[in-house]
């Protein structure tokens, strides 16, 4: 990474791992409503 | 069912474009001198925001529909968009302030478009609230059709609010008047993500209009004493 840039890769894991895990925590809720219910 | 099938499809292949997103973003797509890797998170965070503000458009759109139509597949729609917005709405209000520390040196601040944006998100959970506390169907419907509408009327507030207020926020810098102020390859990540958020959207309302007519059909089979009904 060139000279002088923020070193702050640690929140960019951050982000991605927590919207990673609602979006799937989300969709997995949704397919285990639906398969209840079948 | 099919239609929950044809979601699942749907949703199972946003999920795989999405890990394409996130590889894109991280490998192939450079660093924002200024603001570091944490400006990545943008990549992310802005298509679930435009998509939250369009989530509740429809869900707005579809309720003034239902008021004149009395259609029950439109109040099925705004219900699943609104469920689906309010997840979108949990990654930018969780994304967003990751953001923030680093690049403003604060989680959050009470300026006019991180507020506006938390108040949508309040309006979307309050939807989801209202359909739960109101037995009656026809009533459901109708009730939750006018806090839509109040959420639509809220949308372009949350999207000016940086042109209305004084706001840390960033300004529009794709959906503006002029031409888009960022790099080709850090646009085609952008809309790269925003085209595979769209595909989620469609994947996971389909799922939950599907979840809501199988709800339907076993509230019947329930009222007619076990007996599938016409």
């Amino acid at each position: 990474m060139p000279e002088g840039v923020p070193q702050n890769a640690a929140y960019l894991t951050a982000a991605y791992i927590v919207a990673a895990a609602l979006l799937l925590g989300y969709a997995v809720s949704l397919y285990l409503r639906i398969r209840r219910l079948r | 069912m099919k239609l929950a099938r044809f979601g699942l499809a749907l949703t199972g292949l946003s999920f795989g474009l999405l890990a394409a997103v996130y590889v894109r973003a991280l490998a192939f797509t450079p660093v924002e001198r200024f603001q570091g890797p944490a400006q990545k998170i943008f990549y992310i965070h802005v298509p679930a925001a435009v998509w939250t503000e369009l989530a509740m458009v429809l869900v707005g759109l579809a309720g003034i529909f239902y008021l004149f139509l009395k259609d029950p597949r439109l109040d099925r729609f705004a219900e699943a968009s609104a469920e689906v917005g309010a997840a979108f709405g949990t990654v930018v209000l969780t994304t967003g302030p990751i953001w923030g520390k680093p690049v403003w040196g604060t989680w959050w601040t009470w300026d006019a478009r991180l507020t506006l944006t938390l108040l949508l998100f309040l309006v979307l959970v309050g939807y989801l609230i209202l359909r739960g506390a109101v037995a009656d169907p026809g009533m459901r419907a109708r009730y939750s059709a006018v806090l839509g509408i109040c959420g639509l009327v809220l949308v372009p507030f949350v999207h000016l609010s940086v042109y209305l207020f004084r706001t840390l926020h960033p300004q529009p810098i794709v959906l503006k008047p002029s031409a888009p102020s960022l790099p080709g390859e850090m646009l085609v990540t952008l809309l790269f993500s925003f085209g595979v958020f769209t595909l989620l959207y469609v994947g996971l309302v389909t799922q939950r209009v599907a979840l809501a007519r199988l709800r339907e059909e076993r509230a019947g089979l329930t009222e007619t004493g076990g007996a599938p009904h016409a």
